[in-house]
């Protein structure tokens, strides 16, 4: 289709220029992402963003499911514009900012809306081996997220985020079979510096004279299934995630959240990427995450849709 | 391969500096022993708050330290094993242990802070001081609540010290450390004779006041008390019969005040759904607005209606510093402080937003008349006062933050004004709304008295303690919970009861 490739042109500009302005990421997205096993080559670049719908009516007080009617639905939602880039052929990088807005659709607490997190990953390709069965792969990534603006992570459930600086590390394995269908797993651990409340008295198992809070370093396990469908225009994957606080306190009965607390959660995740072979170098994404499981947090059902353009920042040779 | 090298080494960089960021925090002040700035020879003809006399509790004379009784005492604290948990304990409580005593109470506020949940059917349980270990639990350490327990604990430890010091030098039996050169305390040393151990007498009150309004701490406060007692001997200060005797005092004084609690009114301060109707009503008749609470499902009733009746300490009666009613809603001087809370909604600065959440003080929290006695408790180590000083620093500031809760409450409950969100439709707030009426602010209340009479006690402090007054009121109109004319009335009928309560300290002799 060369025709339309000239009116994209256009398009593609106008793309880039917004999402260099918004790139965001957000570790929950399954699409070459920090946490995914693609890779781009070396001078590629993707430009993408994400939004995320994210709601819920229940959290675990401590690991009591309940509702709160002052509280009513929380939502969530969550625009994520990211960069990413090939450094070489097994180094990537990726940038990202995301835009959260939230609102209790019950009580009177406002809302906030604002920039979260700006976060820098990178992924490298540690083992490739390729028989002609399938493919066998381990990456590893680290990144570093600190906060972009000063939101105040003490306002729980509806503050943007956690208000820390984030250092996280993964490894991930993956193995595809050369009928499309793959297998991978991933482990992280992310360290988090503390954050600053507002007030400088707070309750976490006793008083504590300080405004800055412990925020818990998290293991994060995930293992997902998934297959590439017709001549890999498709990707199909499910998947679960379990996140698991490696210390802290419970929300106290009928009191609000803080960021002190034992966040888990496991969350299910199943979600489809198309890649229109009409419009090389785009792919759509849309997913669909329901958390089963957890403590110290909402119950969240979340939607998420995607677009992302990938394109060499090299002329291509003549083949 | 050179990447993933580099890639290691950042993680492990990385790693070292986050693992060693992570520490322990204050859980109260901190302070080293220090030299009292006086010793107040003269404190035990202080006029108490609720004793008839300094010896209404009967204290013995100690033996002589030239008995063989007090030799053996002497010889067993000397050779007391002191292990590394005594030495923890001995820098811990210091030689102003009322310091920690202060601290626990604030614990234990914020600990009971909270408000019942709901039950499935919408309904709410109440806290039953009958049975307390049933959920809810008592007590609901809400501000009435919590600024009444540190009042009594307070009135109570200085009536504790104005006794002991009485005993100390009517018997002058000087400190081990003064009979024996070698003694080598663990804090400063000073003339104050040792007979009752004032410490004691502190760690025996604090422990039945305490025991009394937080029934499930029984245990946790006995064990803090005996912990106390011990550092007594191991800091190298006491001898047994010293704690025996100020223990005694303690139990005594502590029953005199629990005596007053039983039947200062607290008890019939929370009312039933049928009361507190009744009291909408009227105000609803007599002015033509009401409050209600504005939670899903809704509450039935506020904190406390009654609580403006309870017994007051200072203040000669509630109508004496009542204020005058608030404007009518949809008045002009309502709709202009309406307008200001609209200006701020949504639109904080960064600094208004800050001063919102410093002063919250809400559910969970030690609430603001906690905050009040951190700052008492600031200033009386700065001051470097003996446990005598320290003891009637806190018993004026919270006899005079107990008659703000009362005449506040008072007021809330005879106006029973809405809430800016009960009035405002639609309007959102960044903090939560408290389950009360809304003139006079609770917090402007409490911060005016607390300020009035802390600047009495710390003249040189004046203008710090009534900026933080001001600002403590200011933060409730930024955290869209009250109008500004509930804080202006607050923090003038305050500084009214802060007035009354100064009276009283300048009669009771200790200048």
């Amino acid at each position: 289709m060369p025709s339309v490739i000239p009116k994209l042109s256009n398009f593609i500009g106008l793309f880039i220029l917004i999402f260099v302005v918004l790139w965001a990421a957000s570790p929950r997205i399954q699409a070459q992402t920090p946490s995914d096993a693609l890779m781009m080559k070396k001078s590629e670049m993707c430009v993408a963003t994400f939004y995320q719908h994210d709601t819920w009516d229940e959290y675990w007080e401590g690991t009591l499911l309940r509702n709160n009617l002052n509280i009513g639905t929380l939502t969530r939602t969550n625009i994520m514009p990211m960069l990413a880039y090939g450094i070489t052929d097994k180094l990537n990088v990726f940038i990202s900012l995301p835009y959260i807005s939230t609102s209790a659709s019950g009580g009177q607490m406002a809302g906030v809306s604002g920039f979260q997190d700006f976060s820098v990953f990178a992924k490298y390709k540690i083992i490739n081996l390729e028989k002609t069965s399938g493919s066998f792969q381990t990456f590893g990534t680290v990144g570093y997220s600190l906060p972009a603006t000063s939101y105040l992570s003490d306002y729980m459930p509806l503050n943007l985020g956690l208000g820390t600086n984030e250092l996280s590390a993964r490894v991930i394995i993956k193995y595809e079979h050369k009928s499309g269908l793959y297998l991978r797993g991933s482990f992280a651990y992310l360290y988090r510096t503390t954050t600053e409340a507002e007030r400088d008295f707070y309750y976490a198992d006793k008083g504590i004279y300080t405004s800055t809070m412990d925020v818990p370093n998290t293991t994060t396990v995930d293992g997902a299934l998934g297959a590439w469908l017709f001549d890999r225009s498709i990707q199909l994957e499910v998947g679960a995630v379990k996140n698991t606080a490696q210390s802290g306190d419970d929300i106290r009965r009928q009191n609000a959240p803080q960021p002190t607390n034992k966040m888990d959660m496991t969350h299910l995740n199943a979600g489809i990427r198309f890649f229109p072979k009409f419009l090389k170098g785009f792919s759509i994404i849309a997913g669909y995450t329901q958390v089963v499981a957890g403590r110290n947090v909402g119950k969240s059902t979340i939607l998420t849709g995607g677009l992302t353009y990938q394109f060499s920042t090299k002329k291509q040779k003549a083949q | 391969m050179k990447t993933l090298k580099y890639t290691i080494f950042l993680i492990t960089l990385l790693t070292i500096i986050f693992v060693s960021c992570s520490k322990d925090y204050p859980t109260g002040s901190e302070f080293a022993p220090y030299s009292f700035s006086g010793i107040d020879q003269n404190g035990g003809n202080w006029k108490p708050i609720l004793l008839t006399s300094s010896e209404q509790i009967v204290i013995d004379a100690p033996m002589s330290t030239t008995s063989d009784t007090y030799k053996a005492e002497f010889e067993a604290m000397k050779s007391m094993i002191v292990n590394g948990e005594d030495q923890e304990a001995v820098a811990y409580w210091g030689n102003n242990p009322i310091i920690r005593w202060n601290e626990i109470a604030r614990d234990l506020a914020a600990k009971y802070n909270l408000t019942p949940a709901p039950n499935a059917d919408g309904t709410y349980p109440s806290p039953n001081a009958a049975n307390p270990n049933i959920y809810p639990y008592f007590p609901f350490a809400h501000p009435p609540y919590a600024c009444r327990a540190f009042a009594y604990l307070s009135t109570a430890q200085l009536d504790g010290m104005i006794a002991a010091w009485h005993y100390k030098y009517k018997y002058n039996r000087p400190a081990v450390y003064i009979t024996d050169k070698t003694i080598q305390a663990a804090y400063p040393t000073n003339d104050i004779p040792s007979y009752p151990s004032d410490g004691a007498v502190i760690a025996a009150v604090s422990r039945d006041i305490l025991s009394s309004l937080f029934p499930l701490e029984k245990q946790f406060l006995k064990e803090k008390a005996d912990e106390m007692n011990r550092t007594l001997l191991a800091a190298r200060i006491h001898v047994e019969s010293d704690i025996v005797a100020g223990d005694s005092l303690g139990r005594g004084i502590a029953k005199i005040f629990l005596k007053r609690a039983s039947t200062d009114g607290m008890s019939k301060a929370q009312v039933s759904k049928k009361v507190s109707d009744s009291l909408r009503a009227e105000a609803l008749a007599r002015f033509g607005w009401e409050w209600s609470n504005q939670e899903s499902p809704q509450r039935p009733v506020g904190i406390a209606p009654l609580y403006g009746k309870l017994k007051l300490w200072s203040v000669p009666n509630v109508e004496s510093v009542r204020p005058l009613p608030p404007p009518a809603p949809g008045s002009a001087e309502f709709n202009k402080a309406a307008d200001e809370l609209r200006s701020y909604e949504g639109n904080l600065t960064n600094e208004q937003r800050r001063i919102a959440n410093w002063w919250s003080d809400g559910l969970g929290t030690y609430t603001p008349p906690g905050h009040w006695n951190r700052f008492a408790t600031d200033n009386i180590i700065k001051y470097k006062m003996n446990p005598l000083r320290s003891a009637r620093v806190y018993a004026y500031l919270n006899m005079a933050i107990q008659d703000a809760g009362i005449s506040c409450w008072d007021a809330k409950y005879y106006y029973h004004y809405p809430r800016p969100i009960q009035v405002m439709n639609g309007f959102k707030t960044i903090l939560g709304t408290p389950n009360f009426p809304a003139y006079t602010s609770g917090h402007s209340t409490f911060s005016a008295a607390a300020a009035t009479l802390l600047s009495h006690i710390f003249p040189a402090e004046k203008t710090q303690f009534d900026k933080m007054a001001h600002e403590a009121s200011e933060s409730r109109i930024y955290g869209g919970i009250h109008f500004r004319f509930d804080c202006e009335a607050g923090l003038e009928s305050g500084t009214k009861v802060g007035e009354f309560t100064i009276q009283k300290a300048i009669a009771d002799g200790a200048k």
